[in-house]
């Protein structure tokens, strides 16, 4: 590089002081070709043969000029600036795509690996029909699971048609993805008759699920699920039972995802619950 | 002739054992036995805001010389352990409400948080 570089700038000088109009012109030639790498050159040929030029001084500049300007606005034209505006706004685009994933991947992730709470596990329960039901029934699917007892006054048949709406949306998209799931707290009256004829006036679709007290107890301590059945309860006497109030969205594989709260409505309960099938990459069973 | 009325009787007295099973709780009311029950509620809830009254279960005299009409339909329509819920909800949502009045005033933020019977759609 420099040997021919020193050469070409001498040569180039030299040219400059004598002869004008092949000088111009083998300089206009030159202008073209070398200055696209070597601007500088440029730069001192024009500021040495000012002073020897003055009739072809307008031209060699205009050459030079129109060359520089070339040089400078080449890779700016119309075709490069919307080929920026149009990379920028696709990087743009993807990045907050891969925000609100990664954000999401955090939430599903948050509750997996070591050292973590772990909510849900193995359970065995009955079905409103009296089948045996345990955790493996749900493996391969999302679920929904919600704890709540029939002779709850307001907040549980509200959810309850909020997840049969919730559980419809889902559907609409990705049949068979979902398994709706609701437990009783309440076992000592919620039967697997009581949890059907219950459970029918919601969604045809829904697991109730009850067990024994000790079942129960362990299902809801598994779920972290705070419940409180009033205690010295009399054969036959009435009672309300406090319990919280929240959705589980479990994955496939029995993990806990996300939890869903009186806050979200259906569509948007239902959004983030596609929104995590969306990110499944494991094997989910076909219905 | 005389079949129907007797159906009718027999239909009736029908009702009233559920009506009564779910007063005590025996029984899980149905869909329409809760709608039935949450509208006797509103009735009566609307009677005691209309009279200034927030805790029916202390203010009881009042309330029944004030809302009888309303506190009859209310506890014949639902469980009595839900009559009891309701009017213990309704004093807590009261004071909620007020104290979220009060720290909006002092220009704290809303949080979106559901508080009343009304179904979000």
């Amino acid at each position: 590089m420099p040997q021919p570089a020193a050469a070409a700038r001498a040569a180039f000088s030299a040219f400059a002081r004598t002869a004008q109009r092949q000088c111009t012109r083998s300089l206009s030639t030159t202008a073209r070709s070398i200055p696209t790498k070597r601007p500088t050159t440029m730069g001192t040929a024009r500021f040495q043969s000012q002073p020897y030029q003055p009739t072809g001084q307008r031209r060699f500049f205009k050459t030079v000029d129109e060359a520089k300007s070339r040089y400078r606005s080449g890779p700016f034209s119309w075709k490069a600036g919307l080929l920026f505006v149009i990379t920028a706004a696709g990087l743009v685009w993807y990045f907050e795509n891969e925000k609100v994933r990664m954000q999401r991947k955090r939430i599903a992730e948050s509750t997996k690996g070591v050292g973590r709470p772990k909510v849900g596990g193995p359970f065995e329960l009955i079905d409103q029909d009296g089948n045996k039901f345990t955790d493996a029934d749900l493996k391969g699917r999302y679920s929904l699971v919600y704890f709540g007892f029939t002779h709850c006054p307001d907040i549980c048949p509200e959810e309850l048609d909020k997840m049969a709406r919730m559980f419809d949306l889902v559907e609409e998209k990705r049949p068979g993805v979902l398994t709706p799931v609701f437990v009783t707290c309440d076992p000592a009256r919620d039967g697997p008759k009581e949890l059907k004829e219950y459970l029918n006036e919601f969604h045809p679709k829904f697991i109730g699920l009850t067990g024994t007290y000790e079942q129960i107890k362990a299902m809801c301590k598994a779920y972290r699920v705070y419940f409180s059945t009033p205690t010295h309860v009399k054969p036959g006497q009435d009672y309300l039972v406090d319990h919280s109030i929240y959705f589980y969205l479990m994955d496939p594989e029995g993990d806990f995802v996300e939890a869903l709260g009186r806050q979200h409505s259906p569509d948007q309960a239902a959004k983030i619950i596609l929104d995590h099938v969306k990110d499944w990459k494991g094997p989910l069973k076909r219905s | 002739m005389g079949f129907l009325p007797s159906l009718n009787i027999f239909s009736s007295s029908e009702e009233d054992k559920r009506a009564a099973e779910v007063r005590t709780g025996a029984v899980a009311p149905t869909r329409a036995e809760r709608q039935k029950c949450w509208a006797a509620r509103d009735a009566y809830f609307a009677c005691l805001d209309a009279n200034g009254i927030v805790d029916a279960l202390k203010d009881g005299k009042k309330a029944a010389a004030t809302c009888g009409g309303e506190s009859a339909g209310f506890e014949n329509d639902c469980a009595a352990q839900w009559v009891t819920y309701f009017k213990k909800w309704r004093v807590q949502d009261i004071q909620k409400k007020a104290r979220l009045k009060e720290l909006e005033a002092q220009g704290a933020n809303k949080m979106d948080v559901q508080t009343d019977f009304t179904t979000r759609r």
